[in-house]
């Protein structure tokens, strides 16, 4: 960065440069709250966040990998393979008469270990056999999408535990005002009674994971060596850091992150199928360009992502109170996606 | 694989023959794949199956050859699936409007399919300028155009509704074929002898199908372009090194628009001829990926993602090449979902390939 010889208009524009999605998501709020009656309210964020959780964590996934250069397609139909895999479980623990708790719980683990392969194989084909991120992760798409429809035979899996659904779709807090106040449990309240619930259980299970990888990627050493790969690889090699272990390690996190997903996707509508995250892929990469990373690599945070997840959300949800047909989304995702890469460069220029 | 079998032969690769099967290992695998479902499904090895192999991917051998001209550049057009869905859609729109004006039925339709080709222009003029004067990386300007055109797709579709309503003549024309035999009674051009009832309708053999003469025309047409002209000259040459490029004279930026409009416009000629193929005006689905599918075709056909690589007929070849494995597997009884695993096998072994040899195409 240069910063000898900027005049204090430069610096004014410069930040107004780099805070730009963080203005834009004000005014798109502010904007959505005028024109569409009840959309400035606490349900209606608590909506977007759970909703939107599935992009969070997927976007997520994608910035580690963008941040080293390169980008990783399987995500979404990782996430379908998680569902199928985690539901098909369920369904076998549950007929085993293992209790609810603990099928869900085993389930989940078995997911992830079993969601941390797409992710390997990928680190490998890319850090080993030098195969092309695009190329490699397309591949991992069609093999999980393979695999999954084959452990599917066409059938979402059924009968699964109603715990599973009731963790996903319920609510951290629930406050009964002048009456009660609990946590997990809907207190028991004659009908017409207004039970105000706080914060879903799957975006704080989500935001706790990625807030632990934000601070991974901020704080520790591997956080770094990933900026460092991804700003010029022959260097990061020359440093001394092991560029094929941490790039292997992206990409299983990334898949980790995915399967993350998909569990909550199933715990969420009690259902997996093999293409359920076939529609977030575009979603992930745009939050996170919005966000401010460069597909070169190098550059990227996750609380800037995070933003440009709540600019597809916010759009998405406003929209849809507003009435508009949802698929006038993706014009404005599109153009917005276009836009930032142009303001991007037009700040980037004017900084030199 | 056939990898192992040349790496273990470090000379083998400098050999004529060697030099030959590495170039166009997808065509011998193509023809291996052929050998082995002549064998294994029934009804595979006959011309019926070959001319629908070749008349049910004439789409996707369009969209392949126009993301072709991008990769060989370095850039990648991950729009073409839904430019193809919006010049379809459009194309349908605005038949079925012309529909309810007296025009005569050959003016709805040539007006209709030029609106189409007309309308693909503008998504690869914009990622064009995008990428060539704004410097936005290929990837984001094109998946820009995805979202733009989807969204408008769907509003000429109204929501999730194909648009139907179209001449009837459409879907005749575009699944017509040039002869048709009936064996021992008469040899008829461009249409059914009229007197063959239905239940006579399987004793037809058809020969010829159009799209196989709009492939064979687009084809020629493209190779001509890309291995004959300047253009194409120009196209390896952005590709292979584009400093040295621009110190050759090339004017890069107005090379790369056009690279983006032919291959946005070649996605609309496919949207175009999905209205004739299938009757109605298509919008293009998420879990289609024809653009994924367009790549990994590119890349089966010896073109590699860094640029300065590829061959119009390696493409051809590449798109075959998924297309016998969904029609063979389908024939011979295997479940469909094999063929997304074999995709991503085949995917990877044709990188590895392209990598092991990197002198030899």
């Amino acid at each position: 960065m240069n910063t000898t010889g900027k005049t204090c208009q430069q610096n004014l524009i410069g930040e107004m440069g780099k805070r730009w999605v963080f203005l834009f998501l004000l005014l798109e709020f502010a904007y959505f709250s005028i024109s569409a009656s009840g959309y400035f309210s606490f349900d209606t964020v608590q909506m977007i966040l759970f909703y939107g959780t599935e992009i969070f964590l997927l976007a997520s996934a994608e910035l580690f990998v963008i941040i080293t250069g390169g980008i990783d397609l399987s995500v979404g139909y990782v996430l379908g393979f998680a569902t199928v895999i985690s539901s098909k479980l369920m369904v076998v623990f549950a007929s085993l008469g293992i209790s609810p708790i603990g099928c869900i719980l085993i389930s989940i683990v078995i997911t992830l270990v079993i969601g941390l392969i797409p992710g390997f194989v990928n680190g490998v084909l890319v850090a080993k056999l030098r195969i092309p991120p695009f190329i490699a992760t397309f591949s991992m798409l069609g093999i999980t999408q393979g695999i999954s429809e084959l452990l599917m035979q066409g059938i979402p899996a059924k009968n699964l535990p109603i715990l599973a659904g009731s963790i996903g779709n319920g609510y951290l807090l629930y406050i009964v005002p002048g009456q009660a106040l609990s946590f997990f449990h809907r207190p028991d309240v004659p009908r017409g009674v207004r039970v105000y619930e706080i914060i879903p259980n799957v975006v704080v299970f989500a935001f706790l994971f990625i807030a632990v990888f934000a601070f991974i990627l901020k704080r520790m050493r591997f956080g770094q060596h990933l900026y460092a790969i991804g700003g010029n690889i022959d260097a990061a090699a020359r440093a001394g850091i092991n560029v094929r272990k941490n790039l292997v390690a992206v990409y299983m996190l990334s898949s980790f992150f995915a399967s993350l997903a998909g569990i909550i996707y199933v715990m969420k509508y009690i259902t997996g199928k093999a293409d359920a995250g076939a529609g977030f892929l575009l979603d992930a990469i745009a939050a996170v360009v919005i966000g401010g990373a460069s597909m070169f690599g190098g550059s990227g945070t996750v609380w800037r992502t995070i933003l440009g997840c709540f600019v597809i959300a916010v759009l998405e949800t406003g929209l849809r109170m507003m009435g508009t047909p949802t698929f006038d989304k993706y014009i404005l995702v599109g153009v917005i996606l276009i836009f930032t890469v142009l303001i991007e460069c037009f700040f980037s220029n004017f900084k030199k | 694989m056939r990898t192992s079998e040349l790496s273990s032969r470090p000379g083998f690769t400098q050999t004529t023959i060697g030099r030959t099967v590495g170039r166009n290992w997808a065509l011998f695998f193509l023809i291996f794949m052929v050998i082995v479902f002549a064998f294994t499904g029934s009804g595979f090895f006959e011309i019926a199956n070959f001319q629908n192999i070749i008349h049910l991917s004439s789409t996707s051998i369009l969209l392949a050859a126009a993301e072709t001209f991008v990769i060989i550049t370095g850039g990648i057009d991950l729009s073409v699936g839904f430019v193809m869905g919006l010049s379809s859609a459009l194309a349908a729109r605005i038949m079925v409007i012309l529909s309810t004006t007296a025009l005569p039925v050959p003016w709805i339709i040539i007006l209709g399919s030029l609106a189409g080709l007309v309308i693909s222009l503008i998504p690869g003029f914009i990622s064009g300028t995008l990428v060539a004067r704004f410097k936005v990386p290929p990837f984001i300007a094109t998946m820009g155009m995805w979202g733009i055109c989807n969204g408008i797709t769907l509003r000429l579709c109204h929501g999730f509704f194909p648009i139907a309503g179209l001449p009837a003549a459409l879907p005749e024309l575009g699944n017509g074929y040039l002869i048709y035999i009936h064996p021992g009674k008469s040899i008829t051009f461009f249409q059914k002898p009229e007197y063959l009832a239905d239940n006579q309708i399987r004793e037809l053999i058809r020969l010829i199908p159009f799209s196989f003469i709009l492939i064979t025309v687009v084809i020629l047409i493209l190779w001509f372009i890309l291995h004959r002209h300047r253009f194409g000259q120009h196209t390896y040459a952005i590709g292979d090194n584009v400093d040295a490029a621009i110190r050759a004279g090339i004017d890069v930026n107005r090379h790369l628009v056009k690279i983006y409009m032919l291959s946005s416009f070649l996605a609309g000629l496919a949207g175009v001829y999905n209205v004739f193929q299938t009757g109605i005006g298509n919008y293009t689905t998420f879990s289609a990926m024809y653009e994924l599918f367009a790549v990994a075709a590119v890349v089966i056909g010896g073109a590699s993602l860094a640029g300065g690589k590829g061959r119009i007929l390696g493409s051809f070849v590449g798109v075959l090449v998924l297309a016998v494995l969904k029609n063979g597997l389908a024939i011979s009884g295997v479940e469909p979902f094999v063929r997304y695993i074999a995709v991503g096998v085949l995917l990877i072994v044709a990188v590895t390939i392209d990598q092991l040899f990197p002198d030899l195409f």
